[in-house]
């Protein structure tokens, strides 16, 4: 929970931090859009070729915008944890489905013998109970995923049946596609959270958002909402970690027992949450009035947005990406 | 900044009446501590004057200046309050921007904010601290945070609500060196809601509340004096008040039975 990026600005004076968060906010969006409007891989070498190359081009440019941050590739992978499994599910479901001329990549025989599920359940049992103690939890279990698929080729004894496994040449080129899409994204929607303050952030929508109030929406409201629950994700997540400490030290276990139980025992984290939440709430609303903030008032501006040359040319590089994708798309 | 509560009144539902007919002027320039126990009604005269609640019944005048909805918007330019809850007053995501948030809602100039960010946060000493988030400071260092914030606005008159009650003794006393520093060096009027005794003693006057009426108001000195009221308000006396208290009532000869006194008073044996 600690590694959740989302609010974790990292302080620094690289190119990408000084940018202006409306030239960053537009063109990490525009580039966004650009990568998933990459064409899927077509059923011929040159269609997969294409896709490829643009997916790789894109990895290049997203590489060099992370280097340029200068935050520590760890702050990156830290955020991309927590939407391993994501990945993985998608990859595993798009190699598992037939596609296009459904050329066959792997054709495998697996026999149902009572020995060789017990082996496997055996594995699954121990890795639960040694999951604590289990260094890159996620790899070993893929690890002893296939090693349970290799064991299942073998007939090891007292067979029931069998069924074919068959893993598809599109699938596999789809998965990684999509992998790699999802995985680009995700980079780019960290550089922006990572490299820009989130009242710089705020600012920028609420600049975005301002011919909106030409409709008589108060954008200036929805900019201190989010601003806000940007202020406050830290805070909350730090009363989480003592609620949970707490309700351990009571006895209650949040990573063991049945499906029900684990729903009681969060019940247990959620109402403590949810009355220290709106404690807080009506407490900051208080020192927010006291300060003399009028919802909808006008105020001035400490930090001020500046449209620099840098903004410019880094804008620029974006729309050509971007018209370069929609041309190709096109065509 | 001059303040009068003239026949206050006020309850939160028909069985809980805080305040009955509360009278209390508080002079411009004078430091006021209002001392009571839990649920004496000393944060709800805070919260009436910031215009947070409204009263049932009576006036508040700041300045002869009556405050009331109309006029709460401009009166809360005088006033600031320091809450006791560091985190739920901690608006900004850094230090910098928690200062400038009144002095954005007053309007003031960018230049003027960061001037006054500057100048308040190395009253505070906290100046290394401009960037830091709020979960990187102590609690003490948040309240500071929080009282260079409400110097920032230049007001007349401050209030701190309790404080110190959620700090740790090294909070509490950065807390109250702070505030003998504002008395000390600023003309402004200060009200300190407290329970506790010793942060009152800094004040020109203590007025000590039980059940929304004074029962008592002077100097620490006359009020310390009155160990009985304190006690039937609820309050625990200061360990030195109570020794001075209890040797008046006794005799003694010499040093030696002076010092086993003390010694018994103070272990309560």
């Amino acid at each position: 929970m600690n590694n959740i990026a989302l609010g974790q600005y990292v302080d620094g004076k690289s190119i990408i931090h000084k940018l202006d968060p409306r030239t960053k906010l537009l063109s990490l969006m525009l580039l966004m859009i650009a990568v998933f409007l990459i064409p899927k891989p077509l059923n011929n070498s040159f269609g997969r070729t294409a896709s490829f190359i643009m997916l790789g081009g894109f990895a290049v440019i997203i590489l060099m915008i992370v280097l340029f941050t200068k935050i520590s590739l760890i702050k990156y992978l830290n955020s991309l944890k927590q939407l391993a499994f994501l990945f993985i599910f998608t990859f595993i479901i798009q190699l598992l489905t037939p596609q296009g001329d459904n050329k066959l990549l792997l054709d495998l025989n697996l026999n149902l013998s009572i020995v060789g599920i017990l082996i496997i359940i055996a594995w699954i049992v121990l890795f639960i109970l040694l999951r604590k103690f289990i260094p890159l939890k996620l790899f070993v279990f893929l690890g002893l995923t296939c090693l349970s698929i290799y064991l299942l080729t073998y007939d090891l004894g007292f067979s029931f049946g069998s069924f074919k496994l068959k893993l598809y040449e599109d699938g596999l080129y789809n998965g990684s596609f999509f992998f790699t899409r999802i995985f680009l994204v995700i980079m780019l929607s960290t550089v922006l959270t990572l490299t820009t303050k989130p009242t710089d952030l705020t600012s920028a929508i609420e600049w975005y958002l301002h011919p909106l109030t030409y409709l008589k929406i108060n954008v200036s409201i929805f900019a201190m909402i989010i601003s806000l629950a940007l202020r406050f994700i830290p805070t909350l997540f730090n009363e989480t970690q003592k609620i949970l400490k707490a309700q351990s030290s009571r006895g209650v276990d949040f990573k063991e027992g049945t499906l029900k139980e684990q729903i009681s025992q969060i019940i247990s984290l959620l109402i403590p949450m949810l009355v220290i939440s709106f404690k807080r709430a009506a407490d900051l609303a208080d020192a927010m009035e006291a300060r003399g903030y009028i919802p909808g008032a006008p105020r001035t501006k400490l930090n001020i947005m500046k449209f620099g040359l840098s903004d410019l040319f880094s804008f620029i590089i974006t729309l050509i990406i971007f018209a370069t994708i929609i041309i190709i798309k096109v065509i | 900044m001059k303040v009068r509560f003239n026949n206050v009144s006020f309850a939160y539902d028909e069985e809980s009446v805080v305040l009955k007919n509360f009278n209390l002027t508080i002079n411009d320039g004078e430091m006021v501590a209002i001392l009571g126990h839990n649920g004496s009604g000393k944060s709800t005269i805070a919260k009436i004057m910031m215009g947070l609640l409204e009263v049932e019944k009576g006036e508040i005048y700041l300045n002869d200046k009556v405050l009331n909805m109309d006029t709460i918007e401009e009166c809360r330019n005088h006033m600031s309050i320091i809450f006791q809850n560091p985190d739920n007053q901690f608006v900004g995501v850094t230090v910098k921007d928690d200062i400038a948030f009144g002095l954005e809602n007053k309007q003031l100039p960018r230049e003027e904010i960061l001037n006054r960010i500057q100048k308040y946060l190395r009253l505070v000493s906290m100046e290394d601290f401009i960037d830091h988030a709020p979960e990187e400071l102590s609690g003490g260092q948040k309240q500071r945070v929080a009282i260079a914030g409400a110097l920032a606005m230049e007001s007349e008159l401050m209030i701190f609500d309790e404080s110190t009650s959620m700090l740790d003794p090294k909070g509490t006393k950065e807390v109250n060196e702070m505030i003998k520093k504002i008395k000390n060096e600023n003309n402004k009027t200060i009200i300190v809601i407290t329970h506790n005794l010793e942060e009152a003693s800094y004040a020109d006057r203590i007025v000590v509340l039980n059940s929304g009426e004074v029962v008592t108001d002077g100097t620490p000195k006359e009020v310390f004096k009155k160990i009985e009221v304190l006690e039937a308000s609820g309050l625990k006396t200061m360990e030195s008040v109570s020794i001075i208290h209890n040797l008046k009532n006794k005799e003694y000869k010499n040093k030696k039975e002076i010092e086993e006194a003390l010694w018994e008073l103070t272990f309560n044996e």
